[in-house]
């Protein structure tokens, strides 16, 4: 009972415990914000892998597959999937409507030519989809009054699904969100245009590929003109910086990848100066998309796209009325969203485990701080020591005493961590918004008024000789003085930068295996930091104890 | 004389500071028996206070040589839970700087030894504990103090509450180290009426001090000089 009872008057008397607290809490929550942030980094890479590209990939870059209905009805016939989609993947120019004038700005993009309707049913292209009237009338209510979804007109959403400009007819093209510099991202995560004369969907632009032949070769470059019909966000800051999305078929076009009369060039000429035709060239994709029946696991349907594909290649083979052969499955690569995405992801992934082990160093500084706090309690404690066991008390209740203390100093510091840790990283979008604008002139001038204030007392003390009040004024006059031309001078800090993270925004949900561990960690190395100051109490001889100065 | 209660025997004791040997006991031997009071008389270093320690196992290295026999049981052989149930239940400590504890209150201290000897147990003993103690703490004047903290009592008032602490457990001995040595003359008789009034009840007591006028209260005196009883 005793060692519960002095434990606790221990932790409620004193302020050192208090120190011991916030130091294990700021280590706590240290490693809980940086491990969420790659932890979550991770997951968002994962989860936008597979909603951008299925959960298998069939591709067979520059040369193409050809017979790809076949091989996609040959796909959906399988039990574990669910759909396929074919897919060209290829680098454009876009010369986009801005600046004024003649010389408008041009960029490269990743082009991918998509049919609308199984693309939409492999991936979650729908949602991605930026510009669309508000659903509701509550929607509409909590927007912006300039929003400039507001004042969309309401077939914009289909337009994008079906990549044509529904009042022309024509085929139209889906930007990337961050494609166009004319996109503001505001505060709340939605866009609006810099401009507005450069809304993009009002806009066109000008696409040029590059067709590539067979041996490698570069073919003349074509361009189109393409009305923007959207935009879409798929929340990876680099697929929507550098992809525009158009037809398949305009793709195929552009790239001469579609369907075509096959010359044999090596027969002579027909009677009428004609190359004698073979067959037919069949249009080609780059790429297969292919996504899971739900319940399968990508690895169950790469296994089983493997064997559909041999099939495919193999009733090709055997269709005498087809001169263009599918290529050999050895020469395909069938991969999973995370193996196709590997480079990506692997990286991540082992500097995340990288982190987790650097900042478990972290648990050494806090079991170093609190043996040197405990260090502090037990030299100052030595001759309560020397009181409880002259009255009986035994090494292992003294011992317990300030394990007790080592306990509930990691368990509230830890929970204090976690905590803090939670709201950072809940607020962590918010936060580096604020950090990344100029510091409002209310925030230095409160630092300024506070560290005026602080110097008044700092002299207050000097008149009356508290030396400990007075230092401790000037100290927090100084920091204020530091915070408030810190905040004066701040100039706004990127610190998240899309541009090398992918996402625009940091994640901020919290990694509550990481959490929990982080928490045990806290509370295991606070009481081993105190075990070693409470086995010296322990084994101090009463005598001596009661003796100690 | 009947058997002593607590007895020692040619105890010898040096202690090391630094690269010097420093004898403090030379041989001494003491008796106590049952419901006497013995005042231990002594200059400063004469050994005193290392003896009482000694009787009372609060050095736990021992003696040198000799021994202590409490009850006619030689107290060296004990084990660590014997020697602090020991010190818990069959001795009581009183001394010069009263060692109370500042976070517990004046009845919290009065209740350590009791808190100590039930353990897990203590839910079910604190209440005829508290009663006991509460009286305790009522006889010696203090019944208006119970909630107060050490630091907001006098010299007197706190060497009453260690006395309280030291009785809480109804020990066989009390040990005292110069318990007025630290009071003003008045308020020292005070506290050595209470410690005689305990001593008409039974209690043994050995006190340690190097006031005469003290010693002179006790029903025998033993003097030390340079670590030896002096005859």
């Amino acid at each position: 009972m005793y060692p519960v009872k002095l434990a606790n008057r221990y932790l409620t008397s004193r302020v050192i415990p208090l120190i011991a607290v916030a130091a294990v809490a700021l280590c706590v929550a240290l490693v809980v914000i940086v491990v969420s942030v790659m932890s979550g980094f991770l997951d968002m890479l994962r989860a936008s892998g597979r909603t951008l590209m299925g959960d298998v990939v069939i591709s067979y870059p520059i040369r193409g597959i050809p017979w790809y209905e076949q091989l996609i009805d040959t796909i959906e016939k399988l039990p574990e999937a669910e759909a396929a989609t074919p897919l060209i993947d290829t680098y454009g120019l876009v010369r986009m409507p801005y600046p004024e004038g003649a010389e408008k700005e041009v960029v490269t993009a990743n082009v991918w030519g998509i049919v609308p309707s199984s693309f939409n049913r492999v991936t979650d292209f729908s949602n991605a989809l930026y510009w669309k009237p508000p659903a509701t009338v509550d929607a509409a209510a909590i927007m912006s009054p300039d929003d400039p979804r507001l004042a969309l007109r309401e077939n914009i959403l289909n337009d994008g699904l079906n990549l044509i400009k529904s009042d022309t007819s024509e085929p139209g093209l889906v930007l990337g969100m961050h494609v166009s510099i004319a996109n503001q991202r505001m505060q709340d995560g939605s866009y609006k245009p810099r401009n507005p004369q450069w809304f993009m969907p009002k806009q066109v632009v000008t696409l040029t590929l590059v067709p590539i032949s067979a041996k490698g070769t570069i073919a003349e470059p074509r361009e189109r003109v393409f009305p923007v019909v959207n935009e879409f966000k798929s929340g990876v800051y680099q697929i929507d910086k550098n992809r525009v999305m158009i037809s398949l078929a305009e793709a195929q076009k552009l790239l001469r990848m579609d369907a075509g009369t096959l010359y044999d060039m090596q027969a002579p000429p027909n009677a009428d100066g004609t190359l004698p035709v073979l067959g037919t060239s069949p249009a080609k994709v780059h790429k297969v998309l292919v996504r899971a029946k739900p319940g399968v696991t990508p690895d169950q349907l790469q296994t089983a796209v493997f064997a559909a594909y041999e099939k495919f290649a193999f009733d090709i083979a055997g269709d005498p009325s087809k001169v263009v052969m599918a290529p050999r499955v050895e020469t395909v690569n069938i991969l999973t969203w995370e193996q196709h995405l590997r480079d990506l992801i692997a990286p991540v992934e082992k500097e995340r485990e990288m982190m987790r082990i650097l900042f478990s160093i972290v648990y050494l500084v806090c079991a170093g701080l609190v043996l040197s706090i405990f260090w502090a309690i037990v030299q100052e404690k030595t001759r309560d020591v020397g009181i409880l066991r002259s009255v009986g008390a035994s090494r292992p209740g003294i011992l317990w005493i300030f394990l007790q203390y080592g306990l509930v100093i990691g368990a509230i510091g830890g929970l204090f961590g976690v905590g803090l840790g939670w709201l950072v990283i809940n607020k962590i979008n918010w936060i580096h918004e604020t950090i990344g604008q100029d510091a409002p002139a209310w925030s230095y001038t409160t630092s300024f008024l506070i560290a005026a204030a602080s110097f008044i007392m700092c002299m207050r003390g000097a008149v009356t000789g508290v030396l400990l009040s007075t230092l401790l004024w000037l100290v927090l006059g100084i920091t204020m003085i530091l915070v408030g031309v810190g905040l004066l001078l701040h100039r706004g800090t990127l610190i998240w930068d899309p541009s090398v993270y992918y996402f625009a925004t940091i994640p901020d949900q919290v990694d509550w295996f990481t959490a929990i561990i982080t928490w045990f960690g806290a509370v295991i190395f606070s009481v081993l930091g105190a075990s070693i100051p409470a086995a010296k109490a322990a084994d101090i001889h009463p005598v001596r104890a009661l003796r100690y100065e | 004389m009947s058997n002593p209660l607590l007895e020692a025997k040619n105890l010898h004791k040096t202690y090391t500071l630094g690269r010097v040997q420093v004898p403090v006991l030379r041989g001494a031997s003491f008796t106590l028996a049952q419901g006497e009071w013995v005042a231990i008389l002594g200059s400063s270093g004469s050994g005193k206070s290392t003896l009482l320690h000694l009787l009372g196992l609060l050095d736990e290295c021992d003696a040198d040589s000799g021994g202590v026999w409490f009850d006619g049981n030689p107290v060296a052989k004990l084990k660590f839970s014997a020697r602090n149930a020991y010190r818990n239940q069959s001795v009581g400590f009183v001394f010069q700087f009263y060692h109370l504890l500042p976070e517990l209150s004046v009845l919290e201290n009065a209740l350590l030894p009791n808190m100590v000897n039930a353990g897990m147990g203590w839910a079910t003993k604190r209440g005829p504990a508290q009663a006991h103690a509460t009286e305790l703490l009522g006889a010696f004047g203090l019944s208006h103090r119970l909630t107060h903290k050490p630091a907001e009592l006098s010299g007197g008032e706190r060497q009453r509450v260690a006395i309280a602490r030291a009785l809480a457990n109804q020990p066989r001995v009390l040990l005292a180290d110069e318990p007025t040595g630290n009071l003003d003359t008045q308020t020292g008789t005070e506290i050595l009426d209470l410690i005689a009034a305990k001593h008409r009840k039974g209690l043994s007591i050995a006190m340690v001090t190097h006031d005469p006028a003290v010693a002179a209260r006790a029903d025998r005196v033993v003097k030390l000089v340079d670590g030896r009883v002096a005859l």
